[in-house]
């Protein structure tokens, strides 16, 4: 027994003299995510997203040599338990910086977390306006809404030309900011938004909308809800026999899951992404495989926009970090956000460089259609791998 | 535009007392208040899902594997819940709340966080006359519901058993001294609770849609027609749930799809203050 405790004891000793020198090689991260509750179904795609990020870097080596530890939290969709989780990661496990965050609600709650501990945050999802003029310097987003409202707005007003636009939104922050400023970008060039309407996401019946929309009867619909509320809407506007000419979803549409779940009801429907496999910036082909590749066999499917939009994220929290150590320098909470204010990243999904509000400078959508199963590229013209189809055949 | 209104809020009403009755039984004869009941809605949804994704039976022949599946589970509920201390209400709320995340996470695993959809065809066609579209799975939302609590409303009241349920619902203490088996008549609403889940279900993932966490929804609606009806009150159901698909319909038209929640708030509240026992509920005295 005494032997037993005295081998015990020198075990300890040796943990606690060489334990810090062995894991000090290694820079950790936090990544926290909705991975349970109501956001769980993107929160877990953006979250395989920062583990490929972190895989890429490992099996490359690390960071100038020192490998990557990857410390992840649930916020189980809540904004409190994402402070706490914050919180923990900043104050306890000492990550140099966060990265992850889906919706507004939790990235908010989690980026004033960052600011009180000087740890820079790096969100994956993340629109609201009013988030980024808070004047927080340790917030950075690689999404933002102009980069939905410009390519939809010039879409509308230059192809479809609608006579009677209907704009539905989920009454989020970010889909209500959306709504209105695809409004006040279509108003001057002649297309007025003839029915605007707000719902809950998750509402179970649209159909007193849909009668709205059909006594307009609205040509086109623009429908700022999400994956779940593009599933009844679709069905339920093709049961009540309205027939718009088109509709477009810019969240939710443009996923392979979407089209699996509709089926044929998917075909003509317009989506919008930054990025999906097969569609990527010209001039990132052979990463944007790679990382097809590395989702396939780390995690046996395909990836989504949001399994891009979270390694976009950690892409950048890690290249800024790998530049604070390139310049000698401790990888401090200040260092990183200094490298992330400068930084220029050529990624399959945009071209990142961030403004001073920590707003991406380059992110902008394409505009897809459903055409025969698969989504086609339909604007911008330089980008396109195909013509719409419009108006949608009945 | 109002006659679609009219059709859609009852249809969506049918759909809100399917969701409803087996939790307005379970908690009308035990006291249990189960938190984790549309937990158990999206799990005999996913249960369709699997065999009709993967076995390719019909949505038709899920129901009767849902049913079973829910009412082996709904029996090792009852077993947990009957194990529970006074004051019954509390801790049921305390255990079915852990039993909810529990079930969240274990859906999670096994069916991923994709959003699912039970696609059924059949269902979207319908009957179209003069703009007003009257769908397959609305009459069937309609009829399903109306033979359910008509069932119920046959046994409540027409059987020795039925009406033993209802003396339990009324005063279980009075019911035990009249010789009837309280926890034997728990046992029996966890029974015909299960079968009602097993029902609506199904019917969930084919109208609605399934992912781990839908069931909180379903359990909101659940306790909004329960309190509409009444406690113990099955012809309750049938109204409460008409009720507030209706008051959400016009909502939607007079006021917008902002005001829709807000709507069956306000309902929600003034029925709590004015009429404590619901929609169909007599006052003493």
């Amino acid at each position: 027994m005494l032997a037993w405790r005295a081998t015990m004891l020198c075990c300890l000793i040796v943990l606690i003299l060489v334990g810090p020198s062995v894991f000090a090689a290694s820079i950790k991260i936090g990544d926290i995510h909705p991975l349970t509750g109501r956001l769980a179904t993107h929160g877990l795609e953006s979250h395989q997203g920062v583990i490929a990020a972190v895989a890429e870097v490992n099996e490359a080596g690390g960071l100038l040599g020192r490998q990557v530890e990857l410390v992840s939290r649930d916020d189980q969709s809540l904004p409190d338990v994402a402070i706490s989780r914050a919180e923990e990661l900043c104050a306890k496990e000492k990550v140099v910086g966060l990265t992850g965050g889906y919706e507004d609600s939790l990235v908010g709650a989690v980026s004033e977390v960052a600011r009180k501990y000087q740890v820079p945050f790096v969100a994956s999802a993340s629109l609201q306006k009013e988030l980024a003029r808070h004047g927080n310097p340790y917030f950075f987003r690689v999404a933002g809404l102009q980069g939905f409202v410009e390519p939809l707005c010039d879409f509308l007003s230059e192809r479809l030309r609608p006579q009677r636009l209907a704009i539905l939104h989920a009454g989020t922050p970010g889909a209500t900011e959306f709504a209105a400023d695809l409004e006040r970008c279509l108003q001057p060039r002649g297309f007025p938004v003839r029915l605007a309407e707000k719902f809950r996401p998750g509402t179970p019946d649209f159909v007193p909308l849909i009668a709205k929309l059909a006594a307009l009867p609205a040509d086109v619909i623009v429908s700022g809800g999400f994956f779940a509320d593009h599933i009844l809407l679709v069905r339920q506007i093709k049961e009540q026999h309205l027939r718009p000419k088109a509709y477009i979803g810019p969240w939710g549409v443009a996923y392979e899951t979407f089209l699996k779940e509709m089926g044929e009801d998917a075909e003509y429907l317009y989506g919008t992404a930054a990025w999906m496999p097969g569609i990527t910036l010209p001039g990132t082909e052979a990463a944007s495989r790679a990382f097809v590749e590395r989702c396939r066999r780390l995690f046996k499917r395909e990836p989504s926009s949001t399994t891009m939009h979270g390694y976009t994220a950690a892409r950048a929290l890690l290249a800024a970090i790998e530049a604070v150590l390139r310049r000698g320098q401790p990888p401090t909470g200040a260092n990183v956000r200094q490298a992330l204010a400068g930084l220029d990243l050529l990624l399959p999904m945009e071209r990142l460089s961030f403004d001073e509000r920590g707003d991406p400078r380059s992110y902008r959508h394409v505009v897809l259609q459903v055409q025969g199963g698969r989504f086609v590229v339909v604007y911008p013209p330089e980008r396109a791998t195909g013509s719409a189809v419009y108006p949608a055949p009945p | 535009m109002w006659v679609t209104a009219l059709v859609s809020g009852i249809a969506l009403g049918s759909f809100y007392s399917l969701i409803a009755m087996g939790f307005a039984l379970i908690f009308g004869v035990t006291h249990a208040f189960n938190l984790a009941h549309g937990e158990l809605v999206v799990l005999a949804g996913y249960v369709a899902y699997w065999l009709w994704k993967g076995w390719g039976l019909s949505l038709v022949f899920t129901f009767p594997v849902a049913v079973a599946v829910l009412l082996c589970l709904c029996l090792i509920l009852q077993r947990l819940f009957a194990l529970l201390r006074e004051p019954l209400e509390l801790n049921s709320i305390v255990m079915s709340f852990g039993l909810a995340i529990l079930l969240q996470n274990g859906m999670l695993f096994a069916f991923s966080g994709d959003y699912r959809l039970i696609r059924t065809p059949a269902l979207t066609e319908g009957v179209y006359v003069n703009g007003l579209s009257l769908t397959y799975s609305q009459i069937a939302l309609v009829a399903l519901s109306l033979v359910a609590i008509g069932l119920l409303h046959l046994l409540m009241h027409h059987t020795y058993l039925g009406k033993a349920l209802r003396a339990t619902i009324q005063d279980r203490e009075g019911a035990a001294l009249a010789g009837i088996n309280v926890r034997g008549m728990g046992l029996v609403a966890f029974g015909f609770g299960a079968v009602c889940i097993g029902l609506a279900g199904p019917l969930y993932g084919s109208v609605h849609y399934l992912y781990p966490a839908a069931g909180l929804q379903a359990t909101l609606i659940a306790i909004t027609v329960t309190i509409f009806a009444g406690v113990g009150r099955i012809r309750g159901l049938i109204v409460g749930g008409w009720l507030l698909g209706l008051a959400e319909s016009a909502a939607v038209i007079l006021l917008g799809s902002s005001w829709r929640e807000l709507v069956s708030a306000v309902i929600l509240i003034g029925l709590l203050v004015f009429r404590p026992r619901g929609i169909l509920g007599r006052e003493e005295g």
